[in-house]
C-alpha cells in the first residue's frame, strides 16, 4: 500500500507523542540524575494553569500578540496582494521579493533585527535620529510595550509576504469576465472591488486568516532571539513559556500541559480552516 | 472610461501604485540590504553614531574572516545540509506515493485522511516536542542527525503529500487510463508516467521541505547538543559569543541564508505555484 | 463466433445506476458505435469493456470467455481518448513505443515498428517532437498510433474526435473508417454526434439512460427507429413527433390527430382508439398540389437543401425542400407523404408500431 510508510511515520512521530503529552500533563515529572520520576497528579497541572500570573500574562500576551499580528498582516499582505495584481506589480523582481522573507531563517532574521534595533549602534535609532523623530538612543527592546511592538514589527515583516502570496493566488483566481461585466454594467471600480473583488476574495481571506493565527501561536525563534521573553516577562508567550518550564525549569508535567493548552487551541482552528476548505473538496465518494 | 483604463487607473493611481510599489520594495528590502552592507563594513565604521558610509568602511575582511576561520559555522552548515538533504529525501520518497494513492487509488476515507495530514502540518512543535525529547533520550539518539531528520518529517511529510496531491488531482485521469490500456500496472504508471510529468511539483515539495529542514530551530535546540549544531543554532551561538562584532555576525548569518534564499529565488514560480495554491485548494 | 458479447451487464456506484441489463454481440471485425446524449452510459459501458471499470453485474465474453476480471493488458485492447491523453513528458516515438516497453518488446523491434506506424500514419517526421508541440490533428494521430502498434484485437474509442474542428473531424472520420478498412480490427466507438455514427459504424447501439434502445445498421436506425426517442436523436433536422388517436372507418385505419384525418399504412401495427405519435422524415415530405396545407413558419437554407417549418392541420411539421427554394414566411403551401413513410410509435411505451422491419440481408462482416 501507498499510504502506509508516510502514515506509519507520522503516527509514530506525530501520534503517539501527542498522547503521550497528555498522560503527561496528568503528572508531576521529575528528573533526577537524567532519571524521570513520575507521579500521577490528575487535573493539578491544568488547575495549576488558572492560578499562575505568568501563564495568564502568556495567555494574554499571546492573544494580543495573534490579534495584532492577524490584523495588520491580513491587511497589510491584502494591500500587497492588490498591489502586485496590477499591471505595474507583475514583474518578476516582486516575487522575489516576496519569497526571500520566507526563505530567511527566522533566527538569522532575529539576528538582524537584532541588529538594527541596537541601543547604542543600531541603525534604526541612527535613521530616527538624523530625521529628527528621536533626540537620543533608545532602547527598543527595553520596555514591554515597546518590545511587544517591535517583535510584532519583525514578525509582520517575515509573515506578510506568505500571506500576500496565498492571497495573490486567490486574485488570480477570479475570472476576468466579471470585472469586464461590471465595467459594462457601469460599477466604477472602487464597487467592482467591494462587490466583485472582495466576495471573491472571501474564501482566501479566511483561509489567509486561520493560517496567521496558527503560525502566530507557535511563534518562537525570534522571541528566543530577540527577547527570551523580556523585559520582566512582558514577551513570554504560551509557546515559549511552555519551552522554559519544561526544558529550563524541567517541570515537565506542567510544561506539557501548557503545550496541550497549545494544541487545542490549535486543533480548533485547524478544524475552522479544514471546513473552510471542504465545500471546494468533491469527497472521497467520487 | 476605457476598459483597460477601467482596471488600470489612470494617472493619478498610477503614480500612487507606483509610490506604494516603491514603499513597499523599501520595506522589504532595506532589512536584507542592511544584513548585506553591515557583511562589508569594518566595525569602526559600525561603532560611530551614526554609520560611517565612506568608501573606506567597506572590506571583505568580515567574510573572509568567517570563511576562513568558522569552523563552526562550516560545520552547522554541513549538519544543515545533512539534516535537510536526508530530510527531504525521505519525506519525497514516502510522500509521493502516499500524496498519488490519496489522489487517485480511490482508497476509502482518501478525503479524511488527506485533511487529518494537513491538519498535522499545523500542529505547534511544543505539543510533540515533550515527549518526543523524553523518548529520545532514552534511546540515546539525542544529538544525532537522523533523529533531527526524522523528526522534521511531522512537518515535511504532509507539506509534500499536500503540495503532491493537488497536482496529482489535476492529472486528466485519461493519462492514467491510457496507462493501463498499454499494460502499465498501478507501480508501473506511477514510475514512468506520474513522477516524470510531476518534475514541477516536485522540485516545489523539495525545495519547501528542504527550506523549512534548513531553517528550523525549536526542534534543532532541543534535541542537539554539540555534534549536529545546524545553522539556526549556530547563529543564535554567534549572537551570545560575539555581541559587539557586528560586521562578522552579519556575515555569517548572511552566509547561513544564502544557500536557501538562493534556492528560492531559482525555484521561486514553482514553490509560488506549488504552496500558495496547495494550502487554499481543498 | 462473436468477439465481444455482454450479457446482463450493469454498472451502478452505490444506488445510482448508470447503465442497465446491456446485452450487446460486437462480430469479429465489425465497427459498432455505441450512440447517446452525455450521461447515457455509453463511457461507462466502452470503460467496462476496456477494463477501466469493473462490471457491477452480468457477464462480458470475450471470444466465447468470461472476461469480466481480466485486466486491459489481458483483454488485448487498445483505446483512444477524448482528449488523447498523450504523455506530455514523452516524444512521439517513446509515447507510440510506451505500451511495447510495457510488453517488454526489444528495443529494436520497438523502433521498427514505431516507424512503421509512424509511417501509415504520416508521423515519421514529427517521432521526436513532444506532444505540446504538435496540431490538434497531429496529436490525434499520435494516440491512433498508441493503439494500433501493439496489433491489439480490440480497438476502443472514447468521443476521440469531440477536440478537433469540425473540418478536421470529418477527415478523422474518413482516416478511421479507412484504417479500419485496411486492419479490419473489431472497433467499438463511443460518440454523441449522430451523423458521425450514422457515417462510420457497420451497426448502431443507441444508449438512453443506462439501457440500449436499439442496435441495428444505419439504415435500419434512421429508416426503422424502434422508438420514439430513436427517431427524434437520429437524423438532421430534428422530426417533430405529432400525437393521434388510430381510427378504423370503412376497414381502413387512419390518425385522428388536431383536425385532420391522415390514412396509415395497412400494416401498421395498431388497433382502433390507441393513442399514437407519428412523424415522417423531413425528406419524405414533399411539395404535392393535391397534399395538405402547410403555413412556413421557418426557411433555413443549408446548402444542399432548405429545412422549412411549417403548421399544418395535424400540427408542426419540417419539410426539406430543393435548395435554396424562395419562400416567405406565413406564405402557405401544399405538402404530401406517403403513408408508407409514417413512422409511428405507441404514445405510451414509445415502442414502433409502424410495419415491421424488413429483414436485414445478411450482413457483411468487416466491410
Amino acid at each position: 500500500m501507498f499510504v502506509a510508510p508516510a502514515l506509519l511515520v507520522l503516527a509514530l512521530m506525530l501520534g503517539y507523542p501527542i498522547l503521550q503529552s497528555w498522560w503527561l500533563s496528568f503528572q508531576r515529572v521529575q528528573l533526577q540524575a537524567g532519571r524521570a520520576s513520575e507521579t500521577w497528579t490528575g487535573l493539578d497541572n491544568y488547575i495549576r494553569l488558572f492560578a499562575d500570573a505568568t501563564f495568564l500574562q502568556a495567555a494574554a500576551n499571546s492573544a494580543l500578540f495573534c490579534l495584532v499580528e492577524v490584523v495588520l498582516v491580513t491587511l497589510i499582505a491584502l494591500a500587497v496582494a492588490l498591489l502586485l495584481n496590477h499591471p505595474l506589480g507583475r514583474g518578476g523582481i516582486w516575487k522575489i521579493m516576496l519569497i526571500i522573507p520566507w526563505a530567511i531563517a527566522p533566527v538569522a532574521h532575529g539576528v538582524l533585527w537584532k541588529w538594527i534595533l541596537n541601543s547604542n549602534y543600531g541603525i534604526l535609532n541612527g535613521l530616527l535620529m538624523q530625521l529628527g523623530v528621536i533626540d537620543s538612543y533608545q532602547v527598543w527592546l527595553g520596555s514591554p510595550v515597546s518590545a511587544m511592538a517591535f517583535l510584532l514589527l519583525v514578525d509582520i515583516w517575515k509573515s506578510v509576504p506568505f500571506i500576500a502570496l496565498l492571497l495573490l493566488a486567490g486574485l488570480q483566481r477570479i475570472p476576468q469576465s466579471l470585472y469586464r461585466a461590471a465595467y459594462m454594467d457601469g460599477a466604477r471600480p472602487g464597487a467592482a472591488f467591494r462587490h466583485i473583488t472582495l466576495p471573491q476574495l472571501r474564501g482566501a481571506i479566511a483561509i489567509a486568516v486561520i493560517l496567521q493565527t496558527i503560525w502566530s501561536l507557535r511563534v518562537f525563534d525570534i522571541i528566543f532571539v530577540l527577547t527570551s521573553g523580556g523585559p520582566a516577562d512582558a514577551t513570554v508567550m504560551m509557546n515559549f513559556m511552555a519551552y522554559r518550564t519544561t526544558f529550563n525549569f524541567l517541570d515537565i508535567g506542567y510544561g506539557a500541559a501548557i503545550a496541550n493548552v497549545i494544541f487545542i487551541v490549535t486543533v480548533l482552528l485547524a478544524i475552522i480552516y479544514i471546513r473552510l476548505l471542504q465545500p471546494r473538496e468533491p469527497g472521497a465518494a467520487k | 472610461m476605457s476598459y483597460e483604463r477601467y482596471r488600470s487607473g489612470g494617472l493619478g493611481l498610477k503614480t500612487g501604485i507606483a509610490l506604494a510599489l516603491g514603499v513597499f520594495a523599501v520595506w522589504s528590502l532595506a532589512p536584507i540590504v542592511w544584513m548585506v552592507m553591515t557583511s562589508f563594513m569594518r566595525q569602526r565604521a559600525l561603532i560611530v553614531r551614526p554609520p560611517d558610509f565612506s568608501p573606506a568602511s567597506f572590506t571583505l575582511a568580515n567574510v573572509t574572516k568567517i570563511i576562513g576561520e568558522s569552523d563552526m559555522l562550516w560545520q552547522g552548515i554541513l549538519n544543515s545540509a545533512a539534516v535537510a538533504l536526508l530530510s527531504t529525501a525521505i519525506a519525497l520518497a514516502l510522500g509521493a506515493p502516499a500524496a498519488y494513492a490519496l489522489a487517485r487509488l480511490r482508497l476509502p476515507k482518501a478525503g479524511a485522511i488527506s485533511f487529518l495530514i494537513l491538519a498535522t502540518q499545523m500542529l505547534p512543535g511544543i505539543a510533540v516536542a515533550i515527549p518526543l525529547f523524553l523518548i529520545i533520550s532514552r534511546i540515546g539518539m539525542i544529538d544525532h542527525i537522523v533523529t533531527l531528520a526524522l523528526v522534521y518529517l511531522t512537518f515535511n511529510l504532509p507539506i509534500v503529500i499536500w503540495i503532491l496531491r493537488g497536482f496529482f488531482l489535476s492529472i486528466p485521469d485519461s493519462i492514467e487510463k491510457a496507462a493501463a490500456v498499454d499494460g502499465a500496472g498501478v507501480v508501473q504508471t506511477f514510475v514512468h508516467i506520474i513522477l516524470p510529468i510531476s518534475r514541477p511539483p516536485l522540485a516545489a515539495a523539495a525545495i519547501f521541505a528542504f527550506v523549512e529542514a534548513w531553517n528550523e530551530f525549536f526542534f534543532a535546540l532541543i534535541l542537539t547538543r554539540r555534534s549536529v549544531q545546524t545553522v539556526p543554532l549556530v547563529i543564535s551561538q554567534f549572537q551570545g559569543q560575539y555581541q559587539t562584532a557586528f560586521g562578522q555576525m552579519m556575515a555569517a548569518a548572511l552566509i547561513s541564508v544564502l544557500p536557501v534564499i538562493l534556492l528560492a529565488i531559482v525555484f521561486r514560480n514553482h514553490i509560488i505555484r506549488g504552496f500558495a495554491d496547495g494550502m487554499s485548494k481543498g | 463466433m462473436p468477439q465481444i458479447e455482454l450479457r446482463n451487464v450493469g454498472k451502478s456506484f452505490g444506488t445510482f445506476i448508470v447503465c442497465h441489463d446491456i446485452n450487446l454481440v460486437i462480430r469479429e471485425g465489425e465497427f459498432l458505435t455505441l450512440l447517446g446524449t452525455s450521461g447515457c452510459g455509453k463511457t461507462t459501458t466502452l470503460n467496462m469493456l476496456a477494463g477501466l471499470e469493473e462490471i457491477s453485474s452480468g457477464d462480458l465474453l470475450l471470444d466465447g470467455v468470461r472476461a469480466n476480471h481480466l485486466a486491459p493488458t489481458e483483454r488485448d485492447v487498445a483505446m483512444v481518448f477524448q482528449n488523447y491523453a498523450l504523455y506530455p513528458h514523452m516524444t512521439v516515438a517513446r509515447n507510440i513505443g510506451f505500451t511495447l516497453k510495457m510488453r517488454g518488446v526489444s528495443r529494436d523491434e520497438i523502433t521498427r515498428r514505431v516507424t512503421e506506424v509512424a509511417q501509415s500514419l504520416e508521423l515519421g517526421h514529427l517521432l521526436d517532437r513532444l506532444p505540446s508541440q504538435l496540431s490538434g490533428g497531429q496529436q490525434q494521430r499520435v494516440a491512433i498510433g498508441r493503439a494500433i502498434v501493439r496489433r491489439p484485437k480490440i480497438f476502443l474509442f472514447d468521443e476521440p474526435f469531440s477536440n478537433l474542428d469540425a473540418t478536421l473531424r470529418v477527415r478523422m472520420r474518413a482516416e478511421v473508417k479507412d484504417l479500419h478498412r485496411r486492419l479490419g480490427v473489431t472497433s467499438v466507438f463511443v460518440t454523441h454526434d449522430q451523423e458521425e455514427a450514422l457515417s462510420i459504424s457497420d451497426r448502431i447501439a443507441v444508449m438512453r439512460g443506462g439501457v440500449i434502445e436499439q442496435v441495428g445498421t444505419p439504415e435500419e436506425i434512421y429508416l426503422h427507429p424502434a422508438t420514439s426517442y430513436v427517431a427524434g436523436f437520429i437524423g438532421n433536422p430534428q422530426i417533430t413527433l405529432l400525437s393521434g388517436r388510430v381510427q378504423a372507418s370503412s376497414g381502413q385505419l387512419s390518425v385522428v390527430s388536431g383536425a385532420a384525418e391522415l390514412p396509415l399504412p395497412p400494416d401498421a401495427d395498431v388497433t382502433p382508439g390507441q393513442a399514437i405519435e407519428f412523424a415522417v422524415r423531413p425528406e419524405q415530405v414533399q411539395p404535392d398540389p393535391k397534399g395538405h396545407p402547410a403555413t412556413v413558419t421557418s426557411v433555413q437554407p443549408v446548402g444542399a437543401a432548405t429545412h422549412v417549418g411549417v403548421m399544418t392541420a395535424f400540427g408542426p411539421m419540417v419539410a426539406s425542400l430543393p435548395r435554396f427554394a424562395r419562400l416567405n414566411h406565413g406564405e402557405t403551401i401544399t405538402l404530401g407523404f406517403e403513408p408508407a413513410h409514417m413512422l409511428l410509435f405507441d404514445a405510451t411505451t414509445g415502442r414502433s408500431v409502424g410495419r415491421r422491419p424488413i429483414p436485414v440481408r445478411k450482413e457483411r462482416t468487416g466491410s
